[in-house]
């Protein structure tokens, strides 16, 4: 076992879906037990967190951590297997861009816990109590990590060298990634490991594209019968495979569903959001204010979409830490 | 921002906003003025790049309907404004701060006046926020 390198794989503010990616991995799963030595991974194994802190700086060969981080713990979570990881490859949309929890950076925590523990319809809270970071019960303190009030992308926190997006990354990607770590064929830090082209450009769909595309109306995908072989936008659907980088595999399009964006941006785009808002409206046929307004009101919720993965990268919605800030 | 000195950021189309006049001369009149050859050439991302350097507002000044330069530059930026204007109000930033113009003023003589304006408007909105 000593001589096996070492993997960790841990959750930050993730939903597991990262990991149940990585389960999906099916028999290579097996084989790769076989040649390296898992340390950490609360979703399917039992460890204890003072086994990592045991353990000598950078002695874990890689640490796949994926989820955005939202807490204290999260924050020291990162921190510990950074110092004890020579690589950490931050998997999944929230890792590297914050994800759709990302999102909740549109209210304030005050907005958050307010609507959480008193406003919400299903919520009894007469003394209208809060979660607290220390409470004392009988003599003793019981502790809740700090809600913090924003949420972060995990290298706005520790410093990370490797991103796989994706909600969830695909299983071929991960096992991509995983070998190029065995084997030492690794890219510069600070690579994404997943293709360089935009979605668009290996959707099977884009041959049926029309050569000049003018969106009259935009519709909602529950609104409409998609013709499962057309592009999304050539039918005023929207799709946010112009501005999103490709390799998850299309399973969206395959199942008759427009590009969410969980592949973030292409690379050296900063900010989808905003490209992918360019993007759009160019198509819009629109020559007047009026008819520009007439067109634009159908979309509900514009930051939201545009935004949906990448709100705490963007250039407004990212922010730095409160520590960082003080150094 | 201070009380009565918001930072405002305006772009203008160099076809249809002071061509006829010096733009040093214009320049020395009024701070963050970036005049550009198309207001089509202004990118989304140019805007959110100035509120998150500190701008308090973004004024655009583009050419009128159907005198673009370059066929349709101008409705092309009203597009993502009138767009990005719905996203900002989600981060927290009032429609208002950013506004677009489509006329055409040769002398460039307007632009102090509607920055002057635009700059009266943020001083009743007050400091951004969020950000």
């Amino acid at each position: 076992m000593a001589d096996k390198p070492k993997v960790a794989v841990y959750w930050l503010g993730a939903c597991a879906g990262c990991d149940e990616s990585i389960v999906d991995l099916n028999e290579t799963l097996l084989q790769l037990a076989q040649v390296v030595d898992i340390v950490l991974w609360p979703v399917a194994m039992d460890f204890k967190y003072a086994h990592i802190e045991a353990l000598k700086d950078g002695e874990i060969s890689l640490s796949i951590l994926s989820g955005s981080v939202r807490n204290s713990d999260h924050e020291e979570m990162a921190g510990l297997l950074r110092k004890k990881s020579k690589l950490v490859l931050a998997l999944g949309a929230c890792a590297c861009f914050g994800g759709t929890a990302g999102l909740a950076n549109f209210k304030t925590k005050e907005e958050i816990f307010s609507w959480v523990y008193l406003d919400a319809p299903t919520v009894v809270n007469p003394e209208a109590r809060f979660p607290q970071t220390e409470t004392r019960v009988d003599g003793k303190v019981l502790t809740l990590p700090e809600f913090y009030d924003h949420v972060y992308t995990l290298d706005q926190i520790i410093e990370v060298d490797y991103y796989l997006p994706g909600c969830p990354p695909p299983p071929d990607l991960i096992a991509n990634a995983v070998n190029s770590v065995l084997t030492g064929d690794l890219p510069p830090i600070g690579s994404t490991l997943a293709p360089r082209m935009a979605l668009c450009d290996t959707c099977s769909r884009n041959k049926k594209k029309p050569s000049k595309m003018e969106i009259t109306q935009i519709k909602r995908i529950h609104e409409v019968e998609a013709d499962p072989d057309s592009c999304f936008l050539a039918e005023g659907i929207i799709c946010m495979g112009p501005a999103t980088r490709t390799g998850c595999g299309e399973t969206c399009m395959k199942t008759n569903l427009p590009c969410r964006g969980c592949f973030g941006p292409p690379p050296g785009v900063v900010g989808a959001g905003p490209k992918y808002l360019s993007a759009l409206t160019s198509l819009i046929k629109a020559e007047k204010t009026e008819e520009i307004h007439e067109i634009i009101k159908d979309i509900v919720d514009p930051a939201g979409y545009f935004y949906r993965f990448t709100q705490p990268s963007s250039i407004l919605g990212r922010k730095k830490p409160k520590k960082q800030m003080e150094e | 921002m201070a009380e009565s000195n918001p930072k405002l950021v305006c772009f203008s189309c160099k076809f249809g906003w002071g061509y006829l006049s010096e733009e040093s001369a214009l320049a020395s009149k009024i701070t963050n003025w970036i005049p550009v050859v198309c207001s089509g050439k202004i990118d989304t991302s140019h805007i959110l790049k100035a509120f998150r350097a500190g701008a308090d507002g973004v004024l655009i000044l583009g050419c009128s309907e159907g005198h673009c330069h370059f066929q349709d530059g101008n409705i092309q930026t009203e597009k993502k404004v009138l767009l990005l204007q719905k996203v900002l109000e989600t981060f927290g930033i009032e429609q208002e701060r950013l506004e677009i113009q489509l006329s055409m003023d040769p002398d460039g003589q307007n632009i102090p006046l509607l920055i002057k304006k635009m700059e009266e408007n943020l001083i009743k909105l007050g400091p951004i926020k969020r950000l």
